[in-house]
């Protein structure tokens, strides 16, 4: 065979590709009218707005759009590197999710273990009902609760007097902020959290406790010994997976336990780009900027969970 | 069970869950307490109120301010628009994407996958819908929220799970995909359906950020815009110091916030305990799913 003629092979096999691919689509047309909508969906609201990322490098106009505006190159991201706010804002960021992983994280490992054993069945459905409710109301709800139980003529305060303390200003508290955030985050949602590990404790292997039994070991010991090795790959994905939130989780949880009181102190990097975005005289390139910056920070952060996960033997983000 | 003795294991367990049931069910208490207590019997107590004459009369104040029945008519409107949309599209999705051989079908995956991990942001989104002139309406909302690309892959992995004779078969007998959709897939995808209906009831109950950004008309706010407005709003104007944040004027403001917030978590209070293994089951579809 001479070189002309493979090219010639070649381009037939392009074109019988096509013709190929067309009779493909062709065969499988009521799939694409079963994904028209959805995909149109995905399209108008998700593609759409990504493509308006591209306000982080043009001086929005509001007469001129979008599209219209004029390009300014870097001029936004020179804005957001003197503003000493935006840097502040990353760093209680990571120090607030950095604390969550430490303060939050260990509380469903815990309470799923308890759950385990705990030997009398409607008990156990009792508090699995209880504990995983709070998780279904909003942060609005939560919040407007604790603002209750937390006011100066609260229940909190109440209790403290009767039992001869001083009241506290809880809400109010700069220094409190945070451990309320932690606190009423495992409130709410670690309850719910349970549900996943409590699934990997009903896939160890009974023998292995079976055994533990024969050889006389104590509860205490095959917790130890049997559960919680075999909860460690759980563990361990989880705690990956919730690295890949650092930069974000926890934006309706701050807003709603926001007052101007503490707004210092609960300015994370979501309340900041809320901020810049819907402040008296909002700059939309700007606040545009931090977004895309925290956007792709985020897709870093979780691309790489999905790895570490994956590399565990887990899941990953997509389930 | 019970033919074991209590060990110290148990009694640690017991304890240490039931305090933590407490701690979430006394807030609750307090909540249903303080909406049906006068301010006299508020001022009166310290740690736990108790009501020694039960009154209707924050209630009675709340439902004629008016503002929670609007909440109400926005957030079921939006409910029944938008959850019915919301599954519609989900399901669709994830049957297609859990046929396979057909051209196109990686990039779409791709595609929706990577909404997962990247999003435009609230800005353009904003103008977005300001361009379509759909800002001071509902269908805001409702269309700001469409898929949840999760729940579309809960669904997706559980369609996928379904045994292939079924589908075979049917197209050995000459059905379409229409037909293998609704007459052989549907029926066998209840169980997923009815937890997406839910996780999605759930989630339009409890918007309010969306609202927030996109409406601006008061007697447009869904319920839980309005709770914000009468409970957090306020707090936030009137001074968090002041002890007398409770008592502005002669009215009793904490009862009625009380109220309010039992009007907007009712539903979920109601619906919840019966539901709660649907809720459970859905999420471990996915979870034991790779």
């Amino acid at each position: 065979m001479t070189a002309q003629d493979l090219r010639r092979g070649k381009k037939k096999s392009l074109a019988e590709n096509a013709r190929h691919t067309c009779f493909s689509v062709w065969k499988h047309r009521q799939i694409y009218v079963i994904l028209f909508l959805p995909v149109l969906w995905y399209i108008i609201f998700a593609y759409i707005p990504m493509a308006g990322l591209q306000l982080a490098f043009k001086d929005y106009k509001a007469n001129l759009g979008i599209w219209g505006s004029p390009w300014n190159g870097l001029e936004n991201y020179q804005y957001v590197m003197r503003d000493p706010a935006f840097f502040k804002a990353i760093g209680r960021t990571l120090s607030i999710n950095l604390l969550r992983l430490v303060f939050v994280f260990p509380f469903p490992v815990m309470f799923a273990i308890m759950l385990n054993e705990i030997r009398f069945p409607r008990y156990r459905k009792f508090l699995q009902t209880v504990m995983t409710f709070p998780n279904f109301l909003s942060w609005v709800i939560v919040s407007s609760i604790l603002i209750n139980i937390l006011s100066f003529d609260g229940m909190v305060n109440g209790l403290l007097s009767l039992i001869g303390l001083e009241t506290v200003n809880f809400l109010g508290s700069e220094k409190l902020f945070q451990p309320l955030l932690y606190m009423t985050d495992v409130w709410k949602s670690s309850g719910w959290n349970t549900i996943i590990y409590l699934a990997a404790i009903t896939g160890i292997d009974q023998s292995q406790y079976e055994a533990a039994e024969v050889d006389g070991a104590s509860r205490w010991q095959r917790i130890v010994n049997i559960t919680l090795p075999n909860l460690l790959p759980t563990i361990i994905i989880m705690f990956i997976l919730t690295t890949g939130n650092l930069m974000s989780a926890g934006f309706d949880q701050i807003f709603n336990l926001n007052n101007s009181a503490v707004k210092e102190v609960a300015e994370t990097l979501d309340m900041y780009i809320y901020r810049i975005t819907f402040q008296s005289a909002p700059d939309f390139g700007f606040s545009t900027a931090v977004s895309l910056f925290r956007s792709i920070v985020n897709m870093i952060l979780l691309v790489l969970a999905d790895r570490g996960s994956k590399a565990m033997g887990g899941n990953g983000l997509f389930a | 069970m019970l033919k074991k003795k209590m060990d110290w294991v148990d009694w640690v367990c017991v304890i240490a869950l039931g305090v933590f049931a407490l701690i979430i069910m006394i807030p609750f208490f307090n909540v249903v307490m303080i909406s049906i207590t006068s301010q006299k019997d508020y001022l009166n107590s310290t740690f736990l109120v108790i009501p020694r004459h039960p009154t209707l009369q924050s209630f009675k104040r709340l439902f004629e301010d008016g503002r929670i029945w609007s909440g109400y008519k926005s957030t079921l409107t939006i409910l029944t628009i938008g959850m019915p949309i919301n599954v519609f599209l989900t399901y669709c999705m994830a049957y297609g994407l859990s046929r396979k051989g057909y051209p196109g079908r990686k990039i779409i995956f791709g595609l929706v996958l990577f909404t997962m991990i990247f999003q435009g942001g609230i800005v353009p989104l904003y103008l977005l819908m300001k361009s379509l002139n759909l800002t001071n309406s509902l269908w805001s909302v409702i269309l700001a929220y469409g898929v949840n690309t999760f729940y579309m892959i809960l669904v997706k992995n559980y369609i996928e799970s379904l045994p292939d004779s079924l589908m075979e078969s049917a197209k050995l007998d000459g059905a379409g995909e229409w037909m293998i959709l609704f007459k052989i897939i549907l029926p066998l995808s209840k169980p997923i359906l009815a937890t997406i209906v839910l996780f999605y009831s759930v989630d339009r109950w409890n918007e309010w950020y969306n609202s927030m950004i996109f409406i601006r008309k008061q007697n447009m706010f869904p319920l839980q815009l309005v709770l914000r407005n009468i409970v957090i709003n306020s707090e936030m104007a009137g001074n968090v110091t002041s002890a007398s944040a409770s008592m502005q004027g002669s009215q009793f403001t904490m009862g009625l916030k009380m109220c309010a917030v039992i009007m907007t978590m009712l539903p979920i209070m109601c619906v919840y305990p019966f539901l709660q293994k649907h809720f459970v089951k859905g999420i471990m579809v996915g979870a034991v799913k790779g």
